[in-house]
């Protein structure tokens, strides 16, 4: 028990360093770019009309100002960590004032939603599959399943997302070409909202699975179709064991890599589906984020990374701390 | 084995019948349902939003990034003043007639109109008016804070219609500040925003409109907005001035990439878009017998965008410093190949710093055509060479109709005055006089020996911009310059143009400010930022227009005396054109072409809008002056 509680307390200030390391790196490298967020204020002013060049001056040190960008790196890195321990993110720079936390708020939920849910669907799906076919890989069915998967498995996502455009909302315009539910929909419990979201958000998550199960097909049968040959499988199917419990020694020895592969992917969810977001025109963070890089939007930038730095490092604890639970074998030392 | 594998196939084969259920389920919602509840389609224009809002339900339109958006700054706000961009008609809108100025400038006198309701019930006044100037004023951070402040005195109230600014220097052009082209001072309503504590935070919505329509609804996510007609718009400027009631509802839906705006007009589920790529213009024009942009036949578009295509040549960079080898380069380019083959053929040329547009054309291109004619360039001593070609447009007008299509109009109207002669054999005595040589490749070395190479940066998400780019490193490589074109990101392209970390840059008035215009003969408001007072050297950020890095006596004193003169002095116009010619002779930059855009109409449910054969008013809706075009859209009857 000592050991226990020695290896969590020691596990999380190691997860407390990568986060801060994590959050600094995000700090300063947008900042050593020449990449500047009032100069991008200023383009999106001038793109349309020009400023008054007299004028332009006095509005460079204002919004230097009002984006807390004025004094050196040192200056701003120590403003920046005394905001953030208050729980404060700042103003999006590119859409001041609004806060980073509204921005982020506002798409989160669509992200975690679309992410999530297809993320754990892809996996289920994957693991059945390749269990299946890796347990019975000499049967017809199990063969033509691996030849499809093998086929879609190289194309990338963004093309089936294209293609599941073309077919499903053009050629046959069964699902809508944008949004997240139907245009003056507001978010209630009602069937017609969550159908209406069902409906939206089921071309993005296919075009998702697809993908996913596609590589968690691939490393599952690679598992299992190992995994059969080895001893102790060997040694329960002569002891006559029944094939329940055999498929059950099976499943939980792959599942150790599978599992990290799944945290892993559930905490890094924060960086977005760009793609996907992109080509079906679905909200989320991916295209917030991609924004916020193009016009240097250094702390929407940092609001989203600290999330997905979060996100991951905290994927890797767990991950630390339930892995004996899944292996026996391991141990907390 | 079997067991197990027939077992889970058949929970696997369940969840197909899942999805194909699903799937079936959903078929009976097709898209055509696009509007939702109480939106009939009849009465419902439904119009391309260029891009996603990041701010949506925020109207905060004076704070730079919250709320100023497309159409919707339009449609819900106003302002004094705006100029037709497509006719050049001064349009009095809040204001009942033009500013008046005193003798020396320093007072500008507004006299409103008197029949304006914001939505709420409440008349604008001049009280409204001196509040938005004061709070500009009071507010920095605030879009026109900086101008306004570094020129207003003081700002006061006459009576209920008429205001008084005085300024602390004289200003022939104050009132620039509140004439729209893509916006102008937006005004507040007083009575709502004198409640407000923090005016760079005050979200202000749902909005209190002074335009013709209220925002009924916004997408928290970006993706749409519908605008409602006030009952009575009558009392509102767009309203009054045109007439005509406008459509019901204005719906604008952010689509995506321009394969899904296809789909979308293809479905007659938008009736108004943007702009596409020629692809997929094309693709849509064999697809929807009703869609159609500005001219019926080719070349189709709408060519005139108050703005230019250039290759910024960087001035300050050897060996760019030398007016021969600025020149060389514009011989080594074949300009009819260059707009047929990277453009189709779609852009009007233009061999000069001013949108080749009808209004502006009347005024620059046409009247300063002979001078072009005549203009020489000395290639040797006492050798001179005349390098405009006014056959152009002939001979890309041929290339159209050997491509098969039918011109719409004259090949001088549809595709530009003339351009540069193609001349390499001018281009190389050129380059020769200054100290380059040919190896023995045929590549050009610089004087210094080493072999000339040349960078050419562009964003490839500006379509043309960046076709223009490679065809420009096609025919220079030809021509034997070791050319590469470097392809930026938005961002990091403007980072590098304005820095002057660049050779050339296929820009737009983004890198030099003179590229665009307002549909007005004063050239002033976009040269004034070429002055050497703002010029900065490489390595800072230059944010007023000059990115060329521009640095000339005889530009300063052309700037400095049409700065002094009221715009409608007729020698802004002599000085417009003296610009015009400084540009020819030192060629800072290489203009090539006008802008263009698809802006493309689905006339199953709406027609009337301007076209080539009745080009009454602006077609570009997503900036401000759009707001009067709406009004004249009429419905089809379908329903």
């Amino acid at each position: 028990m000592e050991n226990f509680v020695r290896y969590i307390i020691l596990r999380i200030f190691q997860t407390l360093i990568v986060i801060f390391i994590g959050v600094t790196i995000v700090f300063f490298v947008p900042r050593l770019t020449p990449m500047d967020p009032v100069a991008g204020t200023i383009n999106r002013i001038n793109a349309y009309s020009p400023m008054d060049p007299k004028a332009v001056e006095k509005l460079v040190d204002t919004l230097k100002d009002l984006y807390g960008l004025k004094g050196n790196l040192l200056e701003q890195y120590i403003r920046f960590w005394t905001r953030l321990i208050k729980g404060d993110l700042g103003p999006s720079l590119a859409m001041f004032p609004t806060p980073v936390v509204d921005v982020i708020n506002k798409a989160l939920p669509w992200t975690i939603g679309l992410l999530v849910t297809s993320t754990i669907i892809a996996w289920l799906l994957g693991i059945i599959l390749g269990t299946v076919v890796g347990y019975s890989p000499n049967k017809k069915w199990a063969q033509v399943i691996s030849i499809i998967i093998t086929c879609i498995y190289p194309v990338p996502y963004y093309i089936i997302a294209l293609i599941l455009v073309f077919i499903f909302a053009y050629i046959f315009p069964i699902f809508p070409l944008m949004g997240g539910t139907s245009i003056g929909l507001r978010p209630s419990f009602s069937f017609h909202f969550l159908f209406s979201l069902i409906e939206h958000g089921f071309l993005p998550a296919i075009s998702l699975i697809i993908g996913t199960t596609c590589f968690i097909f691939m490393t599952q049968r690679a598992l299992i179709s190992s995994l059969t040959s080895s001893d102790f499988i060997n040694f329960a199917e002569i002891a006559g064991l029944p094939h329940k419990k055999i498929r059950s020694y099976l499943i939980r020895n792959s599942m150790l890599p599978q599992i990290t592969d799944l945290a892993l992917s559930l905490g890094s969810i924060f960086g977005g589906a760009l793609m996907t977001e992109f080509v079906f025109s679905y909200p989320g963070i991916g295209q917030i984020l991609y924004s916020a890089i193009l016009q240097a939007d250094f702390n929407l930038i940092m609001g989203i990374s600290i999330f997905s730095i979060i996100g991951v490092a905290f994927a890797a604890l767990i991950l630390d701390l339930i892995y004996p639970l899944l292996d026996p074998r391991i141990r907390y030392k | 084995m079997n067991e197990i594998g027939g077992k889970i196939m058949k929970r696997y084969l369940f969840l197909v019948v899942l999805l194909v259920s699903i799937s079936v389920l959903l078929s009976g919602q097709v898209m055509s349902q696009v509007l939702p509840a109480g939106l009939p389609r009849n009465e419902t224009f439904i119009v391309d939003q260029i891009y996603r809002y990041s701010t949506a339900q925020n109207f905060n339109i004076w704070v730079p990034g919250a709320g100023e958006q497309p159409v919707r700054q339009g449609l819900v706000s106003d302002s004094l003043w705006y100029v037709d961009q497509q006719t050049g008609k001064w349009i009095n809108s809040l204001a009942k007639e033009p500013p008046k100025y005193n003798k020396d400038f320093t007072e500008m006198t507004v006299k409103f109109r008197n029949n304006i309701y914001w939505s709420d019930g409440v008349k604008f006044t001049a009280d409204d008016f001196v509040f938005t100037v004061q709070t500009l004023i009071e507010t920095p951070g605030m879009q026109w804070n900086s101008e306004l402040s570094t020129y207003v005195k003081e700002v006061d109230k006459i009576d209920d219609f008429t205001a008084l600014i005085k300024l602390k220097e004289p200003n022939p052009r104050f009132h620039y500040y509140f004439t729209v082209r893509w916006n102008g001072v937006y005004m507040m309503p007083k009575h709502v925003w004198e409640k407000v504590k923090d005016p760079l935070k005050f979200t202000f919505w749902p909005p209190v409109s002074l335009g013709a329509y209220v925002i009924k609804d916004a997408d928290p996510q970006g993706y749409w907005e519908i605008f409602e007609r006030r009952d009575d718009w009558k009392r509102t400027t767009a309203g009054i001035i045109t007439g005509k009631p406008g459509p019901k509802y204005i719906l604008q839906i952010y689509y995506g990439p321009d394969e899904k705006k296809v789909a979308a007009m293809t479905q007659h589920n938008l009736d108004l878009l943007m702009d596409l790529d020629i692809e997929a213009f094309q693709a849509l024009l064999k697809r929807d017998p009703y869609a159609r942009s500005w001219y019926k036949d080719f070349p189709w578009v709408w060519p005139d965008e108050l703005d230019s295509r250039i290759f910024c040549l960087n001035n300050e960079k050897f060996p760019f410093t030398l007016k021969d080898v600025r020149w060389a380069l514009v011989l080594a380019l074949d300009i009819v190949k260059l707009n047929t083959q990277y453009v189709n053929g779609v852009s009007k040329v233009n061999p000069i710093p001013e949108p080749p547009v009808p209004f502006l054309a009347k005024y620059y291109h046409k009247p300063l055509k002979s001078w072009l004619k005549s203009f020489k360039l000395e290639v040797d001593k006492g050798v001179y060479f005349k390098p405009f070609d006014d056959t152009i447009p002939q001979k890309i007008a041929e290339w159209a109709k050997s491509q098969g299509y039918t011109v719409s109009g004259t090949p001088e109207d549809v595709f530009g005055i003339g351009w540069w002669k193609y001349a390499p054999d001018i281009a190389e005595k050129l380059l020769l006089k200054n100290g380059f040589k040919r190896d023995k490749n045929g590549k050009w070395l610089l004087p210094d020996g080493k072999p000339w190479k040349i960078s050419i940066v562009a964003a490839p998400d500006e379509v043309d911009a960046f076709r223009l780019a490679i065809g420009a490193s096609d025919q220079w490589k030809k021509f034997g310059i070791d050319v590469t074109v470097e392809a930026l990101e938005r961002d990091p392209y403007y980072t590098k143009v304005q820095i002057g970390d660049y050779d050339i840059s296929s820009s737009w008035s983004d890198g030099c400010s003179a590229c665009a215009a307002n549909a007005m003969i004063d050239k002033w408001q976009y040269i004034q930022g070429l002055h050497s007072n703002y010029y900065v050297p490489s390595g800072q950020r230059a944010l007023t227009g000059n990115c060329l890095r521009i640095k000339d006596k005889k530009l300063d004193q052309i700037i400095d005396e049409m700065g002094s003169l009221s715009p409608n002095d007729p020698k802004a116009l002599t000085l417009g054109r003296e610009f015009m010619k400084l540009w020819v002779e030192n060629m800072y930059g290489i203009v090539t072409h006008g802008f263009k855009k698809f802006v493309t109409v689905d006339t199953y449910y709406w027609t009337n809008y301007p076209s080539f054969e009745n080009p009454y008013s602006q077609p570009n809706y997503w900036f401000m002056g759009g707001r009067f075009t709406y009004h004249y859209v009429e419905p089809t009857g379908r329903k």
